[in-house]
């Protein structure tokens, strides 16, 4: 929780210098696009967090991006009715995750390989299915673009993958924080030989993290694909791993599992593109991004280091100070 | 017997490869030759700077070229320079009797590409590396082509504004040059000399008469990138006028963001190249014109020279170095035209 406001408190520092340097910044337009893409990237980062809170790691989530969207193009391009289109885009990153899953628990291969592996593979998929070429929506199926456009609610404009990717926050918070099986998937973070000797099966909720991840790629793929409505099989989704680990690290997952928070994660992604919003917003050359978010990370991974280390200096000079007042 | 036939055949290439050097024979150590195959067939390949629809239409002008020259012609579309380099070192290394690159990076590529024109006949297309030992650069004038873009941008805001130019790298040689292009002609100065271009700095605001350049914004070839940097762009420079996109998928970038915004008609945008959203904007009105460059004329010219160098025919090779092939404006009035003939040739 502590780590909630910590990342919170980097957010809100980033909104209120870019809106001093320039007050647009917080204009509705500016508004309403900086939250359609931190909803987007938001969605992904939620499946990173599953995977990273079990111990393990995805790195192929940009593929699965990239192959979810240039697949629903694809499919859509021949004919196939919308719904059956996304159901198997669907099930192909489920499966995907299942696999990794399987491999990660059943073969004991470390997390960092398979997803590796999965990285090179799924881009290599959606390039051969492609052969290279661009994909993309043109201006039809206005109803599966509305999945990405403003909603009217109560007079206010809101982006609806704001309002996919709270309903996926909320069910992603309650089941972590809520249910038996978020307790087993923590448990098995903190120390899995521990879980499996009470009991849990590790195994099956591993597999349902490394599910998760796949599924919120996929169906975050789904709509990046339609938001940007032109797919370049190599390039699209193109390193969104990282920002989708850096958004989860930011908002509070260990990368040696057991711990994490959905907000956390949520206001993570928010942070990182706020912080490309804002170099835009300026007029600092693009060139500076890397340079710029990766300081903001780093800084934000240092302050949490040096906070809790002084808490537990306290903790412990308190702790010893109380038998001599009680004495 | 077929071993025999093989031997005679690897004799008679090592033969020709020997053979006295012509003008056609690049500058090296003479070991040239090597896999013409049977039938006189050449070996070639056309190496582009990454994957886009643009290249699929220089594809197709290409494999027609290969037809119409005998040649056998593999294209190779690299994601990024190491890629690049990658399979020009493949092709090499199997043997091949000519090569036409793109060059990423024309300044530090130079080593490279003269090392592998010293193993095979190497011409540059669509982007030059004028310091290096290639044959010849087939392609457009970018400083010219840009300018041609400046001149859509003032037909369009006749009355001046603000205008922001979007690309997706700027170490291209060919990105900087259509840029400066752009500034100059926009900014009513002289014509500069493509190969010693003065390049203004990317961010910071460029003055001149009626015109405000505001800044160029990078996205790295990640799509997304290029629609935020529109959309953002919009938000940080609310009286916005124009958006030039430099690379094909740009102005459909620009678009979309614009359409999001409910400014469609209101900034204008200008565009290079022929991608079907660009296309579909000029008929709509949405987008001023583009710079077309013929991409099909630099696949079959490019095949056309390396299969005549390669038969050592040096004839082939244009005066100074450069075939220059002719860029063409699409505007409303021959938008249709243009995509049916477009249609045609992607075929």
């Amino acid at each position: 929780m502590k780590k909630t406001w910590g990342v919170l408190g980097i957010l809100l520092f980033v909104i209120a210098l870019t809106a001093i340097l320039n007050p647009r910044f917080l204009g509705d337009k500016n508004l309403l696009t900086t939250l359609r893409w931190s909803s987007l990237y938001a969605i992904i980062s939620i499946g990173a967090a599953f995977v990273i809170i079990t111990g393990g790691v995805d790195l192929s989530i940009g593929s699965v991006v990239g192959l979810s969207g240039t697949l629903l193009a694809l499919l859509l391009e021949k004919g196939t009715p919308v719904g059956l289109a996304i159901a198997i885009v669907l099930v192909l990153s489920a499966a995907i995750g299942f696999a990794h899953g399987l491999l990660v628990t059943k073969m004991r291969l470390q997390p960092f390989i398979v997803t590796l592996c999965g990285l090179l593979i799924y881009r290599g998929v959606a390039r051969v299915i492609t052969d290279d070429q661009s994909q993309g929506f043109g201006n039809s199926y206005p109803r599966l673009h509305a999945l990405v456009e403003p909603v009217g609610i109560l007079g206010a404009a809101i982006p609806v993958p704001f309002l996919i990717m709270a309903a996926i926050a909320i069910a992603a918070s309650i089941f972590l924080n809520r249910t038996v099986w978020g307790r087993y998937l923590f448990a098995l973070g903190r120390n899995e030989q521990a879980a499996r000797y009470s009991g849990i099966n590790t195994h099956a909720i591993s597999i349902m993290a490394y599910v998760v991840c796949a599924l919120l790629s996929g169906w975050g793929g789904i709509l990046m694909a339609l938001d940007v409505n032109s797919i370049q099989p190599a390039q699209f989704g193109n390193f969104y791993e990282l920002y989708a680990i850096a958004a989860a690290v930011l908002g509070g997952c260990s990368l040696r599992g057991g711990e994490g928070s959905i907000l956390g994660v949520v206001i993570g992604s928010a942070v990182m593109r706020v912080l490309y919003n804002a170099i835009n917003i300026l007029g600092i050359p693009n060139t500076w991004e890397f340079v710029i978010i990766g300081l903001v990370l780093l800084g934000g991974v240092v302050t949490d280091e040096l906070v809790r280390r002084w808490a537990a200096r306290r903790r412990a000079a308190r702790e010893a100070e109380e038998p001599l007042l009680k004495g | 017997m077929a071993r025999a036939l093989a031997l005679m055949a690897v004799l008679a290439s090592a033969a020709a490869g020997c053979g006295k050097e012509d003008a056609a024979a690049p500058p090296g150590d003479g070991k040239m030759g090597g896999p013409i195959t049977a039938g006189g067939k050449v070996k070639l390949a056309y190496v582009t700077n990454g994957i886009d629809p643009f290249w699929n239409v220089a594809a197709a002008g290409a494999k027609a070229g290969a037809k119409e020259f005998n040649a056998e012609v593999e294209v190779l579309m690299p994601k990024d320079l190491p890629d690049q380099k990658r399979m020009i070192e493949g092709l090499l290394a199997r043997g091949i009797d000519g090569i036409a690159i793109s060059p990423i990076d024309a300044k530090n590529q130079v080593g490279f590409i003269d090392e592998a024109a010293g193993q095979t006949h190497v011409i540059t297309h669509d982007s030059d590396a004028p310091a290096s030992k290639r044959r010849c650069f087939v392609g457009m004038d970018n400083y010219n082509a840009g300018r041609a873009a400046g001149k859509l941008v003032k037909e369009t805001l006749p009355d001046g504004g603000k205008i922001m130019i979007f690309v997706g790298r700027l170490e291209q040689l060919n990105a900087q040059q259509r840029r400066q292009g752009v500034i100059d002609e926009v900014l009513d100065r002289p014509a500069q000399s493509a190969d010693a271009l003065k390049a203004d700095p990317p961010t910071g605001e460029l003055t001149g008469g009626k015109y405000v350049i505001v800044s160029t914004r990078t996205d790295g070839f990640d799509y997304a990138k290029a629609k935020a940097n529109a959309e953002d762009a919009m938000v940080a420079t609310p009286d916005l006028a124009c958006m030039v996109g430099l690379f094909a998928y740009n102005a459909p970038m620009c678009l979309e963001a614009i359409k999001g915004a409910g400014k469609t008609g209101k900034i204008k945008v200008v565009s290079f190249d022929e991608q079907d959203a660009t296309l579909q904007g000029i008929k709509d009105g949405a987008v001023h014109g583009t710079v077309s460059q013929q991409p099909y004329q630099y696949g079959r010219h490019s095949v056309r020279i390396l299969a005549g160098l390669a038969r050592k025919d040096a004839s082939v090779l244009p005066p100074k170095g450069f075939l220059e092939i002719e860029i063409r404006v699409v505007k409303k009035d021959n938008v249709d035209a243009f995509w049916e003939e477009l249609k045609k040739l992607r075929q």
